[in-house]
């Protein structure tokens, strides 16, 4: 761990002076404080914290994964794995000009029913609003469903997605990962399949250790020369 | 489970796919239990106590034996009882609050595998006949859940009982009054082992696991004694077992129920 | 709280408590991170003969609607005492001293948390005592700190407590069930050690103005020794090897 970098727990000082506290930090007098189980990072002007921890805090055009948990005449609700339920209103799959004559909403999503969903809309004093409605988007009807910590995923995508590529390309698996930590995984054998998950529980257990990459590697039987 | 927690569609397709194939979600056998653990005098405090995990599912009993008033009609008999009780911080859907039906229901049916099996000899724990009895407490606290709480109550309960150390009372001067350095083991006479059983489609399984009790039709929860009879039995959910099914499960519960006994000895043992 | 009991020797003549230890030492303690599958986050401690297991679920839905705050997310915490925790059984329904203890540890928690992020939402805090051997409520306020930051609660700093008190007219640390039965004082001390501010602090018994100083001094010292343990913890499960 070089200097700009620190392990630290809530109350931990990051350090004094003219930064901007950006996330997970607080400023108390002169002091810049984590507030979070993380690694403190300390750029020109600003501070940091990458937490280890903690919920899905929903973010504007992040891709997630949820699934329907109720739904009324004019929308469902989603579980995102955030403190905050996903709101999908009819509209984004019926169209515009839907109005609510049946229970029609039963016939296209239903309680159980995971879905590929972008965060449409999200400021703190309302529900995560998402959709459906784009290309690489809806419901999704095959693969298993791999939960990690959301705090995860950047490691699982890896610099320029090079982690999550590698183990499609060792496994021949397709991999939908949800920034809410949900990640859909399909295979056409099972042996690809159960590499794969291993894979991504493997980097859910160890994202804080130094040579994951090279474990991964070796887990997956990857040679030096196919990379 | 406290209220209900849907499980995604995906997850149910699958166990039942490959309960076709005679397969399970863990690549268990339709008749084998989770791996369990036993940890004996977990709370060195009580007069017994036991831990268990039944894969992921934990909970935890302690006894208390302390004396009491006997039943009104029931003078030549000490007292025992057995509650459970689902923790919050168990799962998230569990509510504080007043014991809910579901949780009634666990209670009762694993005090009741116990009662009926005559597991405590309730006879050995007067101390003066009409005025003063033996009260034998097993609570039993749900610590993580996982699918069949039944088992992994009974399982604890029936440990921290079979370890369980008495102490001695006399009345001195009508007065109850312990004798210093006078334990002993909790007299029992047989080891009650339950055994549940989940439906999902037409196939019964052993020991549903979290995953599987959310896609279950029916369930019915066995109780067997040391000799191979059944003691007590509970069946729930909102389906139906066919004659053939209610027969098998019989069957299945004896005979599983007696490798589990055999770890519950083994834990026993270990601890002495 | 029973009567005092004179008989017992609380401190012989070479300063050594009726457990062994000395004035200034804590009983043995160990703290875990996590543990639980289902919580959000978790913390398990031994304090001596005290065994607490706390579970944390949050920010989440609050229900019903109307207990929410619109501009802040509310804390709620549960202390209970299981029914074999303690001497003679304890019946499950909830007791006046649970209730208040509850409550003093919520506010004892109040000013680390920071909940204005997430209006609408609770954030909950279960409180198991498994098995009690006096002061279960800084045990417990010390595990709950720790299960909160855990599940990735953001506070400004972590909350270590332990209890001091008074025995044969001497000011000790992390008074035990014995001490507080049959000795002079015991008072719980709740310290959050970045901030420097006593958040849980509590009175039983009869100290002079300097005892009552001195007291505060000594369980303000004792939370800074929790304190190294709750962050050992929490570096155990997180950091691996590679803590600083």
């Amino acid at each position: 761990m070089d200097n700009k970098r620190k392990y630290v727990i809530p109350g931990d000082v990051v350090t004094t002076g003219p930064f901007r506290p950006e996330q997970n930090v607080t400023l108390e007098g002169e002091k810049i404080i984590s507030t979070a189980i993380g690694i403190s990072e300390i750029y020109e002007d600003s501070v940091r914290v990458i937490p280890l921890t903690g919920k899905y805090i929903p973010k504007i055009n992040d891709l997630v994964i949820g699934k329907v948990i109720s739904h009324t005449s004019l929308s469902w609700e989603l579980d995102i794995n955030s403190c905050y339920v996903g709101f999908l209103p009819a509209q984004d799959v019926f169209g515009r000009d839907f109005s609510a004559h049946a229970d029609e909403l039963a016939t296209k999503l239903k309680s159980g029913d995971l879905v590929a969903a972008r965060i449409a809309n999200f400021d703190r004093t309302r529900d995560p609003l998402v959709t459906i409605s784009d290309r690489d988007l809806g419901a999704i009807d095959s693969g298993d469903l791999v939960k990690i910590s959301p705090s995860k995923v950047p490691r699982l995508i890896g610099k320029r997605g090079s982690m999550i590529q590698m183990i499609e390309m060792a496994t021949n698996a397709a991999v939908t990962i949800g920034q809410n930590g949900w990640v859909v995984v399909s295979c056409e054998t099972p042996e690809g399949l159960l590499k794969a998950k291993k894979a991504i529980e493997m980097i859910n257990e160890k994202a804080h250790v130094a040579n994951l990459t090279d474990q991964v590697k070796e887990m997956l039987e990857i040679k030096d020369d196919e990379t | 489970m406290g209220s209900v927690s849907v499980i995604d569609q995906l997850k149910k397709t699958q166990i039942l796919e490959l309960l076709e194939q005679g397969k399970r979600i863990d690549g268990r056998a339709l008749d084998e239990p989770r791996e369990i653990t036993i940890e004996i005098n977990a709370i060195p405090k009580a007069n017994g106590s036991a831990r268990v995990r039944l894969g992921d599912s934990e909970v935890l009993c302690g006894v208390k034996i302390q004396p009491d008033k006997p039943f009104p009609d029931m003078g030549d008999k000490g007292i025992f009882m057995c509650t459970a009780e689902l923790l919050p911080l168990s799962h998230s859907t569990v509510e504080t609050g007043p014991p809910q039906a579901p949780v009634i229901e666990l209670a009762r049916v694993v005090d009741r595998g116990i009662r009926e099996s005559h597991m405590v000899d309730v006879s050995q724990l007067v101390i003066e006949k009409d005025k003063s009895v033996v009260g034998v407490f097993a609570d039993i606290v749900v610590i993580d859940y996982d699918g069949n709480l039944f088992d992994a109550c009974s399982y604890s309960a029936t440990a921290a009982l079979l370890t369980s150390k008495t102490p001695k009372w006399t009345m001195v001067d009508d007065t109850i009054t312990l004798v210093d350095g006078e334990e002993s083991p909790l007299p029992t006479t047989t080891i009650p082992v339950s055994v549940t059983m989940g439906k999902i489609g037409n196939h019964i399984i052993v020991d549903p696991n979290g995953d599987e009790w959310d896609s279950m039709d029916a369930r019915i929860t066995i109780t067997s004694d040391s000799d191979g009879n059944i003691v007590a039995l509970q069946k729930g959910g909102s389906d139906g077992f066919t004659l053939e099914e209610i027969n098998q499960c019989g069957d299945t519960s004896v005979r599983v129920g007696a490798k589990i006994r055999e770890i519950i000895k083994a834990a026993q043992k270990g601890s002495q | 709280m029973g009567g005092r009991d004179a008989t017992m020797v609380l401190l012989d003549e070479n300063g050594i408590r009726c457990d062994g230890r000395k004035v200034d030492e804590t009983r043995r303690i160990m703290i875990k991170a996590g543990g639980l599958k289902n919580a959000d986050g978790s913390a398990y401690i031994e304090f001596g003969d005290n065994k607490i297991l706390v579970g944390v679920f949050g920010p989440r839905d609050v229900h019903p609607k109307h207990m929410s705050d619109t501009d802040t997310g509310i804390l709620r915490v549960r202390y209970h005492m299981e029914p074999f925790s303690v001497g003679e059984r304890k019946r499950p329904a909830p007791s006046r001293r649970e209730i208040e203890i509850s409550k003093v540890i919520k506010e004892a928690l109040e000013p680390a948390v920071m909940l204005e992020k997430f209006p609408r939402t609770a954030v909950d805090v279960f409180i198991e005592v498994l098995q009690a051997d006096g002061g279960t409520r800084c045990a417990a306020l010390t595990a709950a700190s720790v299960a909160l930051a855990d599940a990735g609660i953001p506070m400004r700093d972590m909350v270590a407590a332990v209890a001091s008190g008074k025995v044969a007219d001497t000011i000790i640390l992390d008074v035990n069930n014995e001490e507080d039965q049959a000795g002079q004082a015991d008072m719980p001390v709740g310290y959050m050690p970045s901030l420097e501010k006593i958040t849980l602090l509590q009175i039983d018994g009869v100290l002079t103005p300097e005892e009552y100083k001195k007291c505060v001094q000594v369980g303000v010292d004792g939370c800074k020794q929790v304190y190294e343990l709750q962050k050992k913890a929490l570096k155990d499960k997180y950091f691996g090897n590679g803590g600083d």
